[in-house]
């Protein structure tokens, strides 16, 4: 009885989940298509976002993007590797294992804030996408240790093993079987880290964007402008039908690219499967 | 020549090996033997410090490798592992092909020129060559069991150990391929210095110089095979048999 009462919660809790999404989907879809049109993608924008495309700033938003997973997979990649494979106790790798949770679970809006007071105020670099991309990737290193650890730590210990009783050195041993063995996994964790990037705007907008006049950045101390900044001054022009069109049809390329990245992530941890299967 | 002395091997405060004391002599074959679970796989791998990333896995006492103390912090384990080969009692090969398994352990060592060589010469000292030349570009994966465990003894023979522990190494094979590992071990013996892990008292007496028996985490009195060769089965006799033809 009881059991069936759980069952039909759980039931229900789904369904809820799935008609959120789909009805979120659903509105986005009805609210954005009437601004696509042939060139929305690779247009300018005009009149000051009412008008036009979102060229330069889905561009903005690929920089960033790319950018700050370029500054961050280094360091998460290291991190990983020095607490799996060269950490022998226990304590300071649990230690390190929660610092990453926690980092993971901090509101980005304070990245955002130590970001602006470290660099726009302390050093004085100004708005930049350098910056921005220095931010997001400190945002988005938990993300990526997380599930590239997860990915390590995922592989047989046999093979681990194996290489150590042929006496492999450490560093050997990573490149030739710990990085090829997990690949899958850590591409994963790239294509997670960059759809959290991409969903983000609070921790970019002090420091790496502004909204029109730009098109691509010529220095390292120009901002560029985003997709997410675009979205959000768009969106108060509650007066401003155009802008408000234009703001939906902007919201949906970024679902969208949020949505492949996504789903790209799900094609590569479907081959970590089968490859530890083996 | 590997010397225990007082060697006591525990993880957290079981010992699992306790106060051993014996010495192996150079190039000669030693069969253990002892019930499951009576530590003959742990020590083997604390002959190459394989339990080293074991939490709370300790050593008491010396193990000497040609007099010198293999858990002195100075030692270089890598070069300790590359010298003291150790072959798994499951096999695990690389998803990766057999020429590339084969070579696994001196990739870095050696030129790419003279990869073939190294692969066929050892390929054919586990008696594998015949079986596999036309499929080195294979996945290792496809193989059966027994080609498996042939290829990671190969693949640890690449490497040049000097001592060669086998962990049951012939406990996945058929009768044919078991005889050919125990011709072969036979063959290897003037050359490594061999510790061989079996639950079959005939093999053991069949191919070993000395026959220790671990009880409770200590060696029961010696048996040499010539002690007792009445005792052999008709079993050893089938091997014998196979022995004479083996191909
Ligand atoms: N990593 C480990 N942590 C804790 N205890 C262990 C570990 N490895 C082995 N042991 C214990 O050590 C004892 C000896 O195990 P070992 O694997 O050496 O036995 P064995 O003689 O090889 O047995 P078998 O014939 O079944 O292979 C067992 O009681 C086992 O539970
Ligand atoms: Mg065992």
């Amino acid at each position: 009885m009881a059991e069936k009462m759980v069952r039909v919660l759980i039931g229900c809790i789904t369904f809820l989940i799935v008609a959120l999404l789909f009805s979120i989907l659903g509105v986005m879809l009805l609210k954005g298509l009437p601004a696509m049109h042939a060139g929305f993608l690779f247009e300018e924008s005009r009149d000051f976002g009412r008008a036009g495309g979102v060229y330069y700033q889905s561009i903005g938003t690929l920089i960033l993007m790319g950018v700050a997973v370029l500054w961050s997979l280094p360091v998460a990649l290291g991190s990983v590797l020095f607490q799996t494979e060269y950490l022998d106790t226990g304590k300071l790798k649990t230690f390190l294992t929660q610092l990453t949770y926690i980092l993971n679970a901090t509101p980005t809006i304070l990245f955002g804030l130590v970001g602006y007071l470290l660099f726009g105020v302390y050093l004085d670099t100004g708005v930049s996408w350098v910056t921005g991309s220095l931010i997001l990737a400190v945002m988005i290193l938990p993300t990526l240790q997380v599930s590239i650890r997860e990915a390590v730590e995922a592989l047989p210990e046999k093979y681990r093993e194996a290489g150590m009783a042929l006496g492999l050195s450490r560093p050997t041993q990573i490149w030739r079987i710990i990085l090829p063995q997990s690949f899958y996994g850590i591409v994963t964790g790239v294509f997670l880290g960059l759809a959290r990037a991409a969903g983000e705007t609070a921790a970019i907008m002090f420091t790496a964007t502004t909204f029109s006049g730009i098109q691509f950045p010529q220095s390292f101390s120009d901002p560029v402008p985003t997709l997410q900044t675009h979205i959000l001054v768009l969106a108060q022009e509650a007066s401003n039908p155009e802008s408000i069109a234009q703001a939906w049809g902007a919201g949906l390329v970024l679902l969208g690219l949020v949505f492949l990245l996504t789903l790209t992530a799900w094609a590569f941890r479907a081959r970590v499967v089968m490859e530890s299967e083996l | 020549m590997i010397q225990f002395k007082n060697f006591v091997a525990a993880f957290g405060g079981r010992k699992v090996i306790r106060a051993l004391t014996f010495n192996l002599p150079a190039n000669s074959i030693t069969a253990i033997i002892g019930a499951s679970g009576s530590g003959k796989t742990t020590l083997l791998r604390a002959l190459c410090r394989m339990n080293d990333r074991v939490k709370n896995f300790r050593v008491e006492g010396n193990v000497l490798i040609d007099g010198m103390d293999i858990y002195r912090p100075d030692t270089d384990v890598y070069a300790l592992r590359r010298n003291v080969g150790l072959v798994f009692q499951k096999p695990c090969v690389f998803p990766k092909s057999i020429f590339d398994n084969a070579v696994f352990g001196v990739k870095e060592k050696m030129h790419r020129k003279e990869y073939p060589d190294l692969v066929e010469k050892v390929l054919r000292e586990v008696f594998l060559w015949e079986e596999v030349k036309d499929r080195l570009g294979e996945k290792a994966t496809t193989l059966s069991q027994g080609q498996q465990q042939r290829l990671t003894l190969a693949r640890t023979l690449a490497v040049g150990p000097q001592v060669l522990l086998m962990d049951e190494p012939t406990s996945s094979l058929d009768p044919k391929s078991t005889a050919a590992i125990e011709k072969l071990v036979q063959s290897l013996k003037s050359r490594h210095t061999i510790l061989w892990v079996t639950h079959q008292h005939d093999q053991a007496h069949s191919i070993a110089d000395k026959v220790l028996i671990i009880e409770n985490g200590q060696i029961a009195p010696f048996e040499t095979p010539v002690a007792r060769p009445e005792q052999s089965s008709s079993f050893t006799r089938v091997l014998q048999n196979v022995q004479e033809y083996p191909e």
